[in-house]
């Protein structure tokens, strides 16, 4: 009697699930009220092709063909629009592509969508590029890729639900047989040029055209059409599957062939499950911060990372000590020195990470620029931890130490800083707990509190009323690129931008000259290496004396793969590419990494 | 009858008002803007790509509107079955997520609570009588009863999952599969859908079969039973008459446990990644996205009340003392 | 299940009317209630328990008085028997017993304020609606259906992002002020039935006002019943304090088990890296804690009630 009624509400519970499991599945795309909008064209998934390979119908991935990747996804893949910074992991990169892409460890751009060496686009007075755009390349559709998708989407930069600022340089740019020729502007910013050449999507023409209005970014665009390696196969709430594309044009064109037919991307959860995952082999390649990774590398497991030894990661961006310079005492640049040279980011390195990161150069640009610093300057200009001479410095700025032991202000109220980070970041809540524990000697009272990530961004950035309201975050927004200008704009952008969406100079340091020679830097030719190389020593020596942003540490591209199933991955003595499967990554050469990877033989 | 219900259903509806109202409240007064949080997220963009996202988003979950009247666009598309948007999915409708969660969540609670209940009562009833039994169920049970959600979860992912391997670690089903009606994909969802469903099983056994057992002992302890032994009725009778009275406070008592429950169910799914409304809270919470909190919480308070009402049914079918009482009589 | 059934064992009070009687609770001597506790098997073994645990609490942090989040130790060690490593190292090479033993502490602390809180509110909530019956009944009963469906989570989540810091005090009022709906019926029904009594209607004939009437007559008769509820609380109490802990909306600074059972999940990895010293022992300590006051309520009952006295 109530075995029977228990038994069967318990299978129809299960059958519920299996139910709606595949149903969710099936149907994946929300019905979001913009599903009318999203253009026909792009719902037709390609049939089986000429190669005869049924990948796109199969249920079960073979395991010897699949890859299972994780680390970037960090919610359920919810759109698929290339111009959405949110897209789900893949879009841009698996499934369109970019004219060129950028090897920052080389320092050398491959042309992609396009066919002309990079610098072979420019006239001779630097005032017209000339892409040649490539032959014999296809969209998922079959269409053939044509010099008016490339002009298309350079135009689409003027809409400004997009928020591109590319026409605030660029003039115009006009279809010419198989070339786009794009006009300048005077004094046009060459370093901002060179990073949308590799960054930017090619969309093609013909689904766009009617959707370039300003809800452009409602569609979710799922099943879009591109010209990538790969093709949309499924989404659920917890993974992104992508499918092989047969037809792709680097097949014929380059040589090249990515190595797996699946590739399923893993919507992150905790650091247990991906441990786990990636132990027993169920994940392939891991991009997120594993907290004792260094032990597990040499434990025997089959796993490996880009160095086999310290720092075991490429660099991927800098951490920086952000202090609001519009408060006291941080509007001193005595006193922000003198914080610097308490802090000692080796603690860091090696308590809190383990030595999976770097301590960063005193001029905080990534060790891809090094050619961009000035190596003497630094040495005579730079500071080094010393809490000795922090303490000396304090005190020749006017700090008296008070009763408690903590230096005051000049007027004599005591000082206590607030050093927030978002509540979770695990590693960023140890680094925080060390660096006070470091300014502390040296009498500097700072208090470490990690108040969940929104308010911390809202007190870095106030609001439209009120000024911000921090003293001091841990910042490292700026990924590495193809120009340290990314960086200096970060450190010294004027004007200063709205609060809600600002996401540069949040220290909200005012210097005129350090920014004309920021736009200055932007407005000089990549060739130009000398002159790049003179403007940025200017930058550092302004940087180095004045210590607007305190650099601490070069924070991973954090990337750890198993061995199992797949071999021949990215590392220093093997190919040198990048290892990861993040945003803007692809573009700067992962995709080397799929095609030079082998399947192991069980 | 009409009365008795008429009142309960009353109470109810108010109980949702009040309850919806504050849910509604509440997230609206955490500091920080989850939009500028969003666009901060993406980071790295330009300063006018930023811009433009942010007014996009703000427009789309309509949060530049003053607050009385967001108040009331909330109960229209409550009323319309429309939860608002979610900022963690992207602008995802919030409806839409919680639909894809529920059925794991439902799949873990219900067969959990229906088995636990049962089982657990008939063992508490069956301890009640054998000493023998009485000795190894009761510490048992109190063991499990006293033990957290979580920490049952964790050893049982550490021993079956990672030692034995014996049950996957994570997921709702494989990542090498799609969701088909293949037997292949029923045996993949079940070994997902097991240890969750065992931690969570076992600790409500734990306490069932305690509560049980205690309620036993009281009713054959009571007066009634003492004149059908001394009128010479059988154990057997004794005991039936004893069970039947003694389920009557665990019927309540399942209605009380409700919110404890759900909330056992929450940290037992955030242990095992399993895709239900527990894990979703989590993420939630970490990306402070409070259209999809306040859309969740608003099913979990829907789905109690609900419960609630069930649980009033079945007592009033199973007891046939309040059917008298509501007729006014007395039993 | 147990509180729930605690709950509802005394006179279930579904229609309204309140009429099913209770058994009297006579008043015992003291010198009986010794008598049995110490012949009661369940009251000894977990009161010695309890003693063992607050022992543990009170003198763990004197005898090891490393700090819970020094880390300073080598990270990762199993348990031996040197002082200072009895219960291991975490991942980032924290005493683990040292962390144990302020956990305690910290987890007796939230469950004596968290249910002491409880029981006030729930006394105050049960006794007044159970006394007065009517519309005052009414209203606190809708009162109590209110909090018991509020997903406290939500709450907390707000509450959590005002306050930059928060403590084992704020928690344990948290809990307090959000988990008395259960004790608040049972109190309600028990009233209920020991309103109509006659010694009730002679307090009133001479003339006692309400409350008094409440603390005077009706409280003293059921106080085991108030002395098991609140140990009922005060261990679901530190449940709910370990699942709070567990998701990350615990108290920030300071130790807590559940917030042990937090950092070797979420950063530590401890299942994965095999550090079972890590989070089996703030598991067990829960599970004791919990385990002992359960049993001991039981066994209290028996001693109060002879009814209920084993087989």
């Amino acid at each position: 009697m109530q075995l029977g009624k228990s038994r069967v509400v318990a299978l129809l519970a299960v059958a519920s699930i299996v139910a709606t499991a595949c149903g969710s599945s099936a149907t994946a795309s929300p019905t979001a009220p913009a599903q009318a909008t999203n253009g026909t064209p792009a719902t037709q998934a390609p049939a089986a092709t000429a190669t005869g390979l049924p990948a796109t119908d199969t249920t079960v991935y073979p395991r010897n063909e699949t890859l299972y990747t994780s680390g970037k996804q960090w919610g359920a893949p919810s759109t698929w629009n290339p111009m959405d910074p949110n897209a789900a992991m893949g879009v841009v990169g698996l499934q369109y592509e970019t004219l060129f892409l950028y090897d920052p460890i080389k320092d050398t751009y491959t042309p992609w969508l396009a066919s002309n060496n990079v610098s072979d686009g420019w006239n001779s007075d630097k005032t017209t590029y000339t892409i040649t755009v490539r032959q014999g390349v296809t969209w998922s559709d079959g269409s053939a890729l044509t010099a008016d998708d490339v002009a298309f989407t350079i135009n689409l930069a003027q809409n400004t639900a997009i928020g591109s600022n590319l026409f605030t340089f660029v003039d115009s740019a006009t279809v010419s047989g198989n070339t786009v020729v794009v006009k300048f502007k005077a004094n046009p910013a060459y370093q901002e040029w060179m990073q949308w050449l590799y960054n930017t999507p090619i969309v093609p023409k013909a689904v766009w055209s009617p959707l370039n209005n300003a809800d452009i970014l409602k569609n979710l665009n799922q099943n879009g059409i591109g010209t990538g390696p790969y093709l949309y196969k499924t989404a659920a709430q917890d993974r992104m599957v992508w499918v092989k594309n047969p037809n792709w044009w680097a097949i014929k064109a380059l040589n090249l062939n990515v190595a797996p037919t699946y590739i399923v991307d893993i919507v992150n959860s905790s650091n247990n499950v991906a441990l786990g995952q990636l132990l027993s082999g169920g994940l392939d390649l891991d991009n997120n911060y594993l907290p004792g990774i260094a032990q597990i590398v040499n434990g025997g497991y089959n796993i490996t990372t880009y160095y086999s030894g310290a720092p075991y990661m490429l660099s991927g961006n800098t951490a920086w000590l952000v202090p609001n310079t519009k408060k006291k005492p941080l509007d001193d640049p005595a006193f922000r020195k003198a914080l610097a040279e308490s802090i000692n980011p080796n603690d860091v390195v090696v308590k809190d990470y383990g030595n999976i990161v770097a301590a960063a150069d005193p001029t905080g640009l990534l060790p891809e620029w090094n050619k961009y610093i000035d190596q003497a300057q630094v040495k005579s200009l730079g500071t080094t931890f010393n809490t000795a001479k922090a303490k000396a410095d304090l005190a020749a700025a006017g700090y008296k130490v008070g009763s408690d032991g903590f230096v005051t202000n000049k007027d004599g109220s005591p000082i206590k800083l607030n050093l927030e980070v978002p509540d979770g970041w695990s590693d960023w809540m140890e680094a925080e707990n060390l660096i006070a524990a470091d300014a502390k000697l040296a009498g500097i009272n700072i208090d470490p509190t990690h108040p969940d990530y929104n308010t911390v961004v809202a007190d870095r950035n106030g609001s439209a009323s009120a000024d911000p309201t921090f003293d001091l975050v841990i910042n490292n927004d700026v990924q590495i690129g193809s120009t340290p200008w990314t960086y200096y704009d970060y450190i010294f952008r004027q004007p200063l931008q709205p609060a809600a969406s600002r996401n540069r100079n949040y220290e909200q340091y005012s210097n005129p000259t350090a920014w004309a020679l920021v736009q200055k830097l932007d407005q000089t030719p990549v060739e130009d290496t000398a002159d790049m190389q003179s403007i940025c020593s200017q930058l550092q020596k302004i940087q180095l004396t004045d210590m607007p942003v305190i650099p601490l540490w070069y924070n991973g591209e954090w990337s750890q793969v198993n061995n199992t199933y797949w071999t021949n991955w990215p590392s220093d003595t093997g190919n040198q590419v990048q290892p990861a499967t993040w945003n803007g990554y692809w573009q700067m050469g992962a995709i080397f990494m799929l095609t030079n990877l082998k399947a192991v033989t069980h | 009858m009409r009365r008795y219900f008429g009142r309960k259903i009353l109470t109810y509806l108010i109980t949702f008002f009040v309850a919806a109202t504050i849910d509604w409240l509440i997230p609206r007064f955490m500091p920080g803007d989850p939009v500028q949080g969003l666009v901060s997220r993406t980071g790295g963009l330009s300063e006018s790509a930023s811009k433009a996202l942010y007014d996009y988003y703000n427009n789309l979950f309509g949060l530049n509107q003053p607050l009385p009247v967001q108040y009331l666009n909330f109960w229209t598309s409550l009323l319309h079955g429309n939860l608002g948007l979610s900022v963690y999915g992207n602008g995802t409708p919030v409806i839409d997520m919680i639909m894809g969660a529920i059925p794991y969540t439902l799949g873990l609670l219900i067969p959990a609570i229906l088995l636990s209940w049962w089982l657990g009562n008939s063992f508490g009833a069956l301890a009640a009588r054998r000493r023998f039994l009485d000795n190894t169920v009761l510490p048992i049970g109190y063991i499990l009863t006293a033990t957290p959600y979580m920490w049952l979860a964790l050893v049982l992912s550490f021993l079956l999952s990672i030692n034995f391997k014996i049950f996957p670690l994570a997921g709702g089903y494989g990542f090498n599969l799609e969701p088909t009606l293949t037997w292949l994909f029923f045996t993949d969802l079940v070994a997902h859908w097991f240890l969750p469903f065992l931690s969570l099983f076992m600790v409500m056994f734990g306490g069932w079969a305690i509560g049980m057992r205690n309620m036993i002992i009281y009713e054959l302890e009571s007066d009634y039973s003492r004149y059908l032994e001394a009128l010479g009725a059988p154990q057997s009778l004794v005991r039936k008459y004893a069970f039947r009275n003694a389920m009557l406070p665990q019927i309540t008592g399942l209605a009380l446990q409700l919110g404890v429950i759900v909330a056992g169910a929450l940290v037992t799914e955030i242990v095992f990644s399993y895709p239900g409304l527990g894990h979703l809270v989590f993420a939630a919470i970490q990306s402070g996205d409070y259209f999809l909190l306040q859309g969740i919480f608003l099913f979990i308070i829907i789905g109690v009340l609900l419960a609630n009402f069930i649980v009033d049914i079945v007592y009033v079918i199973v007891d046939p003392r309040t059917r008298v009482a509501m007729r006014g009589g007395t039993a | 299940m147990t509180a729930a059934s605690e709950a509802t064992r005394k006179p279930v009070d579904v229609a309204g009317d309140g009429e099913k009687d209770s058994a009297p609770q006579a008043r015992r001597t003291r010198g009986e209630i010794v008598f049995f506790a110490v012949r009661s098997r369940k009251f000894m073994i977990s009161a010695g328990l309890l003693l063992v645990l607050i022992g543990i609490a009170v003198l763990g942090p004197i005898i090891d008085p490393t700090d819970p989040v020094a880390q300073a130790a080598t990270p990762m060690r199993s348990p031996t028997l040197d002082p200072g490593n009895w219960f291991g190292t975490t991942y980032f090479g924290d005493d683990v017993f040292a962390q144990f033993a302020n956990g305690l502490r910290a987890s007796f602390f939230v469950g004596l304020l968290g249910g002491g809180l409880a029981a006030l509110i729930g006394m105050a909530v049960g006794f007044t609606a159970g006394y007065r019956g009517g519309w005052i009944d009414e209203i606190l009963n809708m009162i109590t259906n209110i909090f018991l469906v509020i997903p406290t989570l939500a709450v907390l989540l707000v509450i959590t992002s005002y306050l930059k810091a928060r403590g084992v005090l704020f928690e344990a009022v948290f809990i307090g002020v959000t988990s008395w709906p259960w004790a608040a019926r049972a109190i309600r029904a028990q009233t209920f039935s020991l309103r109509s009594r006659d010694f009730i209607d002679l307090a009133k004939l001479s003339g006692r006002r309400g409350w008094k009437i409440i603390v005077t007559e009706i409280a003293p008769n059921m106080s085991s019943y108030l002395f098991l509820t609140f140990i009922l609380l005060f261990g679901g109490a530190i449940l709910i304090a370990a699942s709070l802990d567990f998701i990350g909306l615990g108290p920030t600074g300071g130790m807590s088990l559940g917030l042990m059972l937090f950092d070797a999940v979420t950063y530590g990895a401890a299942l994965l890296l095999g550090l079972w010293w890590w989070f089996i022992p703030p598991g067990v300590g829960i599970v004791a804690l919990v385990g002992a006051l359960y049993v001991m309520n039981v066994g209290l009952d028996e001693i109060f009630n002879p009814k209920l006295r084993e087989m």
